[in-house]
């Protein structure tokens, strides 16, 4: 293995759905390090939810490969895809996307119940996951009975509960205020710097950006900066 | 797959739109309970119509000589062994009768009638229609007795009374004819008109004496109730064909084709009007289930996103389906059940009694439950629970992630 945890390879991908089809990415090579934390930012329509959804196995690209922890995604099928997301990954998307009819303290057991995760332990994990985000006394609320932030909170204890490879978080600002997304992203930093969990988020929220240590720039579908490559730059000369 | 999961899932999905799943919980029980009283209505009917034709003069088998149902006359007769006894199991066999049954013509002073005369022993006649009737006078003693039961009805169309002559004319087994005088012992009052006209009755003995011939044109066996089943009829009239060989062993099915036919149309009546509810419910059910799927579609590419096999999804819908169809089964089973329970000492059909009676019927019709009817509907309901949630359950999985996530 050569260390990385994503490895992109001539990534595009073409929605021919419309008439005048769309190149939103256009040949990207992209690799990501176990523990880095990655802002993809760009301008409206440059192609950072296409590559976040190519690398979480919810879009195949039109052409390229991708290999997530040494698997190349273009080999699996829907099942076999639908179990790597379920072990491998953590989402937290823009809307929360919680299950209604499950409360806060269910929600976050989900992943580790499809997982087959017993039910002391999982209850376990999931409260104590909980109580680290601050959330610990809301367990039986049902998302319908939580605030956009706290929404969210359980949302990420979601994803990073069940100790993905990869955590992926589009837009995971979009809908919070400045003060909640500030403890957002000290929890974010937190669960990168000391559970050493791989972040790679997409945005357009420049504190968000601001707190990943590698920024990756996308224009109409193509990387046209990217810090890391600066640093390996700047560390050979 | 994670069973427990989906199954909590579906339920509090199914709380959730608490008005939607009591609709369809109220119409599948009405549904339901309504094919279980059906249902019960037509086997009550089914059990009336067979009692009828068996306890008449059929028996669950009989035997004859091979040409009697073309020609019923004392020359298609057979001669039984003195203690003659077919190897049938005890369990199987409620009774049996031997009988001469010949065409006769019955005078009175005043009117003349054709009738079929029958010569029975009284004492194994319980397993007939004549064993349970009531009496005006009295009953045959033995065989041996040579005076007449007629029927009320016949009675009065020849204007005659208990202890009175009548004039019996019939073929004797030389092919002259008989006529001899007999007095009345008693007229008899039946469920129906149409056998107190039909069958007039004396003793056996006297009969053979009559027509001087000790012969019998036939033997009828009744079965017991759980051993009349077609598998037990058909073993019982294997075993009376090794026994009575060259003579023609046949089932009720056989001799009374018209009830038979009518007996078969109300078992597949029954599968029909199941068919039909269950056709109209299933039209809503599919209707409501994709609803429900469609207004959860995020929901769904959610659960796909975060890694839910499409397999499970598609559980998910069945188990929805198949909950609802469950309860409302029970409910539905529980109340039908109630209905037949409350209607136990039977619905009055004497509005409509004339043509009941004449095909030998009671008029009161006692609706029968019974329990392979209950498992059939309740397990055919499921069935179609399980087919209503496929289509639904297609249009679930159907549903990218992605373009779930993006509304
Ligand atoms: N399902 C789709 N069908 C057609 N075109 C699409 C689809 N998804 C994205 N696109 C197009 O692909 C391009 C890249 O879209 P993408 O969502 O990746 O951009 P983005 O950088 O995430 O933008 P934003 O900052 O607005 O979220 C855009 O031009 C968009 O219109
Ligand atoms: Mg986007």
């Amino acid at each position: 293995m050569n260390g990385l945890v994503v490895n992109c390879r001539g990534v595009t991908r073409i929605y021919s759905d419309d008439a005048v089809p769309v190149q939103a990415l256009r040949g990207v090579d992209f690799g990501v390090r176990t523990g880095e934390f990655v802002s993809l930012s760009g301008p409206s329509g440059s192609g950072k939810s296409t590559l976040l959804n190519i690398i979480g196995g919810l879009d195949r690209p039109t052409a390229g490969s991708v290999e997530v922890d040494g698997v190349d995604l273009g080999t699996l099928s829907e099942s076999q895809l639908s179990d790597l997301r379920l072990r491998k990954m953590g989402f937290v998307f823009q809307a929360y996307n919680l299950i209604p009819v499950l409360s806060a303290l269910e929600n976050v057991e989900f992943i580790m119940q499809l997982q087959g995760v017993p039910a002391a332990q999982r209850h376990e994990r999931a409260q104590r996951m909980l109580s680290e985000l601050g959330i610990g006394d809301l367990l039986d609320r049902r998302p319908g009975e939580l605030s956009g932030g706290q929404q969210q909170r359980v949302a990420i204890a979601r994803a990073i509960v069940t100790n993905p490879v990869l955590l992926l978080a589009d837009e995971p600002s979009a809908n919070l205020d400045s003060a909640t997304t500030e403890d957002l992203l000290q929890t974010l930093r937190h669960l990168n710097e000391l559970h050493g969990v791989t972040i790679i988020t997409a945005t357009h929220d420049p504190m968000v950006m601001q707190i990943a240590r590698r920024q990756v720039k996308l224009r109409d579908g193509a990387i046209v900066e990217d810090s890391a490559a600066l640093d390996a730059s700047a560390a050979g000369a | 797959m994670p069973v427990r999961l989906l199954l909590q899932l579906s339920r509090r999905n199914l709380l959730r739109h608490r008005r939607r799943t009591f609709m369809l919980l109220l119409a599948i029980s009405v549904a339901v309970s309504g094919v279980t009283f059906m249902n019960s209505l037509i086997r009550g009917f089914q059990h009336d119509m067979r009692e009828a034709v068996v306890v008449n003069m059929t028996g669950d088998i009989k035997v004859l000589a091979p040409g009697y149902r073309d020609d019923p006359s004392i020359e298609n007769s057979f001669v039984l062994a003195d203690g003659w006894a077919p190897d049938l199991p005890v369990d199987l066999v409620d009774g049996w009768a031997a009988r001469i049954k010949v065409p006769a013509v019955i005078l009175s002073e005043r009117e003349t009638r054709g009738i079929q005369l029958v010569g029975v022993d009284p004492a194994s006649e319980r397993i007939s229609f004549i064993g349970s009737v009531s009496y005006a006078g009295e009953p045959l003693a033995s065989p041996e007795d040579a005076r007449l039961l007629v029927g009320k009805a016949l009675a009065e169309q020849l204007q005659t009374a208990v202890g009175r002559r009548l004039v019996i004319m019939t073929q004797g087994s030389d092919g002259l004819n008989r006529e001899a005088g007999f007095r009345i012992a008693g007229i008899y009052d039946a469920d129906g008109t149409g056998l107190e006209k039909a069958f007039v009755f004396t003793g056996v003995s006297a009969l053979q004496r009559l027509l001087d011939a000790k012969v019998v044109t036939e033997v009828s066996i009744r079965l017991r109730e759980e051993g009349s089943s077609a598998a037990e009829g058909f073993s019982a009239r294997g075993r009376l064909m090794d026994y009575f060989t060259g003579l023609d062993v046949l089932r009720w099915q056989e001799l009374e084709p018209q009830a038979a036919a009518m007996f078969a149309f109300a078992d597949s009546a029954i599968f029909i009007w199941f068919l039909i509810m269950m056709g109209a419910l299933i039209f809503g059910l599919v209707n409501t289930l994709i609803t429900s799927v469609m207004e959860r579609v995020r929901e769904f590419g959610m659960l796909r996103a975060l890694g839910m096999r499409p397999g499970s999804v598609v559980v998910q819908v069945v188990l929805e389906s198949t909950l609802v169809m469950a309860l409302g089964v029970l409910i539905g089973l529980g109340i039908g059940s109630l209905l037949v329970g409350w209607l136990a000492d039977g619905i009055d059909l004497s509005a409509w009694a004339e043509g009941v009676e004449l095909a030998g019927m009671r008029s009161l019709l006692v609706p029968r439950l019974l329990p392979g009817d209950l498992l059939l509907v309740a397990l055919m309901s499921l069935v179609f629970g399980v087919l209503a949630s496929l289509y639904p359950a297609w249009r679930a999985v159907k549903v990218k992630p992605l373009e779930a996530l993006r509304r």
